[in-house]
């Protein structure tokens, strides 16, 4: 499980920290200058690479888009101000930003910008969302609907919400990871106060249909939230389309800054929300603080840039996206992919290799940076709950592998990630006797293994 | 907007293009050099066959604009330029 912890190591930890696990050989200075990358490569966790990783993990972050950062730069460097200090310049100029920032979000969603909320990122936005309305229409609304592929922070908002008493209903999703209409429909109650789907998941990147879930959420009033994290600037979304009324934004998957996000909150019919950060009446009152201005700016530069950029990135995201999924195919068999391969966005490629294992797999992948799964689930032994709910089986669901595609990822970078992919598979299926097996015509389920 | 402004030469338009490709050579990061040289090209290639003069003008400024950016960022990414490089920058 090395490199499962590895990887989410690699991720959680800077340079500037030091390890529990002392692989690293060289010593530590405190801060600045950690030497584990020397001008000769990189050793770190045991693990020693020629170069720095080709990144193909877009699901978990996206690299800062450099039209973003220069937006940013300059309210870091000498327009500091707070944007609610209401007397001088800085906060002035400070607050003008944070509204055009405000503007740029809300067009790319098709809202006024009067309905948009920063927050500190999407898992924020989920728990206004989830926690906020409920606890606000608690006397009425006992009742949650929500998916079993749901991101974590919302699973968990909806089980704190069980633990006060409410009721909720974790709906199951077909092998293609796809709601069922028909069971959602059955599934609201008269007190029913909100139906919670992504619309886009984050580990199998299949898309929901937020167009007809929204039409039954109207035809039975009852506020529709949404995570949209994967899908903005992705896929072109419509609040008035979807009937959205709630929706959770993230930054840093657009291209944009780690700590910023935003909720999204109708205001025709209007929908009330507990806030969970108290304080000065910040955002109107929603969500209480300062406003980061330079990762608002940030934000708000980055759903720009989508909005600009999406058409031109889609159609190279997609055909990347059929360039590793043939070339892979190509060379191996037994490859499955994950979710509906039709309602999905063409920049999350979520593969199981047959007769392989998911660990040893990784470990052998060091110079590109996938995941296996989300990162969320990481830290845990347990195959990721998405792919349970999807009824793949155990072997399977073990060795996913994530493939995220972006705005940066080049043609090169995807036929050296094939190549890597088809060699660690071809030779640990060469050192499988299961493989042998089956090559030899005998069905791996059928077998009875003795205990010793 | 764009009404006194001339639209530009075919020669600014050039130097332009040519700037964004120097510009994204600059670039110490791998990803980011990749994607101005393409973005830079296929923007031009799109924007090729524009006639109406003020769609040209804004399109070149929009250019412009975007050649300070870069030429900016492109320093700033220099300065913080990991040692290491990309493994498709290496030799294999």
């Amino acid at each position: 499980m090395a490199s499962k912890h590895l990887t989410a190591a690699l991720r959680r930890t800077s340079p500037f920290r030091s390890f529990s696990t002392a692989a690293a050989t060289t010593a530590h200075p405190p801060p600045a200058a950690e030497p584990y990358d020397d001008g000769e490569g990189i050793s770190m966790k045991g693990v020693k690479i020629a170069g720095r990783p080709l990144y193909l993990d877009m699901q978990a972050t996206s690299p800062l888009d450099p039209r973003v950062h220069d937006a940013m730069l300059p309210y870091n460097l000498s327009r500091y101000g707070n944007p609610h200090s209401r007397t001088h310049l800085y906060g002035w100029e400070s607050d003008a930003a944070v509204e055009a920032a405000r503007a740029q979000v809300a067009s790319l969603i098709n809202a006024s910008p009067k309905e948009i909320v920063f927050t500190s990122g999407a898992t924020e936005a989920n728990n206004i969302s989830v926690k906020g309305v409920m606890n606000f229409y608690k006397d009425k609304k006992r009742h949650v609907i929500t998916t079993q592929t749901e991101h974590k922070c919302v699973l968990d908002s909806c089980r704190h919400l069980q633990q006060q008493g409410f009721d909720v209903t974790y709906l199951p999703v077909g092998p293609d990871g796809l709601v069922d209409l028909d069971q959602l429909r059955s599934a609201v109650r008269s007190n029913t106060g909100l139906v919670s789907v992504m619309m886009v998941n984050n580990e199998i990147g299949v898309i929901q249909p937020m167009e007809e879930i929204g039409k039954i959420c109207k035809e039975f009033n009852v506020p529709l939230h949404t995570d949209a994290a994967q899908a903005l600037g992705k896929i072109p979304i419509d609040v008035e389309k979807m009937n959205v009324s709630l929706m959770s934004l993230s930054g840093h998957k657009i291209y944009g800054p780690k700590g910023v996000g935003a909720l999204y909150m109708r205001r025709r019919p209007r929908i009330r929300v507990e806030p969970q950060m108290n304080g000065g009446g910040q955002e109107r009152g929603i969500r209480s603080g300062t406003v980061p201005t330079p990762l608002v700016v940030g934000m708000g530069a980055a759903c720009e840039l989508a909005m600009r950029e999406m058409e031109y990135d889609e159609r190279r995201i997609n055909k990347l996206q059929e360039r590793l999924l043939n070339g892979i195919r190509a060379r191996l068999d037994g490859v499955v992919v994950n979710g509906s391969t039709e309602r999905r966005y063409v920049g999350n490629l979520n593969l199981s290799f047959a007769y392989v294992e998911g660990e040893s797999l990784l470990m052998g992948l060091k110079e590109v940076a996938v995941s296996s799964g989300s990162a969320c689930t990481s830290a845990s032994l347990e195959p990721s709950y998405v792919l349970r709910a999807l009824g793949v089986d155990e072997d399977m669901a073990h060795t996913s592998i994530r493939f995220g595609i972006g705005r940066f990822t080049t043609e090169a970078e995807i036929d050296r990630a094939i190549e890597l992919t088809v060699n660690q598979v071809e030779k640990l299926r060469e050192m499988s006797p299961l493989y042998e097996m089956v090559k030899e015509g005998i069905d791996i389920k059928s077998i009875q293994w003795t205990q010793h | 907007m764009a009404s006194a402004v001339p639209p530009p030469r075919r020669s600014e338009v050039l130097s332009l293009f040519r700037s964004l490709l120097r510009t994204a050579r600059e670039f110490a990061d791998y990803n980011i050099r990749e994607y101005t040289k393409r973005r830079t090209i296929d923007a031009f290639r799109q924007n090729r066959d524009l006639s109406d003069p003020s769609a040209v003008s804004a399109a070149f400024s929009d250019g412009k604009s975007q050649l300070e950016v870069a030429r900016r960022q492109a320093i700033v990414y220099s300065l913080y330029a990991p040692k290491v490089k990309s493994v498709m920058e290496i030799k294999h």
